[in-house]
């Protein structure tokens, strides 16, 4: 049977679009630049992530985002007069996620559905040094990766009876750090093995068989940040 | 084996895991921060846990630019999960100066690891700019948590605060530094990975 690549083949958005969202968002909100002058964007940027998740077809994902959104929303509203310490916690707790849910969805669905090998010739395209480069596709391969770890550690070490905030606290931590640093560093061995094989340290020029191109999306999404900027700089400056 | 100064795709990646590790383990102690004392007391526990993959992190750095790179990658995961971007720019010079120090033990004296260790580890300070220099308004998008909250936490953080935190800081790192020597000597050496 004959194969043929799909060269075409890949996400609605290119990476370095990714990237531009995820900057405004952690802007807007995250860093809640401008306010209530910014509302409109807000709401924007909030629910753009769960409708690119729709259009990858992640509909779990997206609609369990948005119902730990919507629920949180409303019960900081519920909350908000006469806290108490816990309440006030409790209070805070919400307005966490609330605020980085967004933007932890977007950078999911970013992690999802970018390729490395797409995302560093995206960023080689932009003439930024593989320096950077390497080290972040690597933190965005192994933050779940640390994540997933420490877990089974954890699990182990309760099975041993090492609870964190037992008595012995420095051992506590001493029994899930050690482990975990030696794991990580034996996959730190393997990945680097398998960056050789692909040649990541010849001089030479790398090529990529994904086809990046700029498309509409593309240029909807980067409008909408350009606004985003726009609108925040008139507020800024000349309101 | 031929030493050349270029960093390659081995380093990078070196570079790339311990950043993970240690943004890992700043997300974890941060999400304390709801109660207040903990916000104070981020910079005591982070110094401290960071400490033995940061050690590690130091035996694997043979070239310039590897602590450079690490810090500024910690500035600007600060800076993208919403502290500021002060630590950003911190990280930056605070790298470069653990940078020199370290190189100038030629990347291999324990001591000066340390101390590079202390001073890198600044940036963590450097997210408390926030409070210091524009308190009204870091808690003009806090008003949700209540009064009390925003209260106790101004309490806590006079102005004159801020050098102390920063003693604090390194001091922590130090002691973090030295927590992550000693588990070193007693775990990695021994078994052929540091």
């Amino acid at each position: 049977m004959e194969y043929r690549l799909d060269r075409n083949v890949h996400s609605l958005l290119d990476p370095r679009t990714k990237l531009l969202l995820l900057f405004t968002s952690s802007v807007f909100v995250i860093g809640t630049a401008g306010e209530a002058w910014m509302t409109v964007f807000y709401w924007i940027l909030v629910y753009l992530p769960v409708l690119l998740l729709f259009v990858e077809k992640e509909w779990k994902a997206g609609l369990v985002a948005i119902a730990i959104y919507i629920g949180s929303c409303y019960a900081q509203m519920a909350l908000r007069h006469d806290l108490s310490a816990l309440g006030s916690a409790l209070a805070l707790m919400l307005f966490i996620i609330t605020k980085i849910l967004p933007t932890v969805i977007l950078a999911r669905y970013i992690v999802k559905t970018t390729k490395v090998s797409e995302f560093l010739t995206a960023m080689n395209r932009m003439h930024i040094t593989d320096k950077l480069t390497i080290p972040v596709s690597v933190i965005f391969r192994f933050f779940p990766t640390v994540v997933e770890e420490s877990g089974a550690i954890n699990d182990a070490m309760r099975m041993r009876g090492i609870e964190m905030g037992a008595q012995k606290a420095t051992e506590a931590v001493e029994y899930r750090m050690v482990p975990l640093i030696a794991s990580c560093s034996i996959i730190g061995e393997e990945l680097s093995a398998a960056a050789m094989t692909r040649g990541l340290d010849v001089d030479k020029k790398r090529s990529c068989i994904w086809r990046l191109r700029f498309g509409i999306p593309d240029l909807i999404i980067i409008i909408l940040c350009l606004a985003c900027f726009v609108w925040w700089g008139i507020g800024r400056f000349f309101v | 084996m031929e030493k050349s100064n270029r960093l390659n795709a081995k380093d990078l990646i070196n570079v790339g895991i311990y950043t993970a590790i240690c943004a890992v383990i700043c997300c974890a102690v941060a999400m304390t921060g709801v109660i207040p004392i903990m916000m104070v007391l981020l910079v005591v526990f982070v110094p401290i846990l960071t400490g033995i993959p940061y050690m590690m992190f130091l035996t694997k750095v043979k070239k310039f630019g590897m602590i450079l790179i690490l810090n500024v990658l910690m500035g600007a995961f600060m800076w993208v999960t919403g502290m500021s971007y002060y630590a950003l720019i911190v990280g930056t010079i605070s790298g470069l100066a653990a940078e020199l120090i370290y190189r100038s033990g030629n990347y291999s004296s324990k001591r000066l690891g340390i101390i590079a260790y202390a001073i890198s580890g600044i940036y963590c300070w450097a997210n408390y700019f926030g409070i210091f220099f524009n308190a009204e308004a870091y808690f003009s998008t806090r008003q949700n948590f209540g009064q009390e909250y925003i209260d106790s936490v101004t309490k806590m953080l006079p102005a004159w605060m801020c050098p102390v935190l920063l003693a604090v800081d390194i001091i922590c790192g130090i002691i973090g530094g030295w927590i992550g020597t000693k588990a070193l000597r007693k775990h990695f050496e021994k078994a052929g990975i540091a």
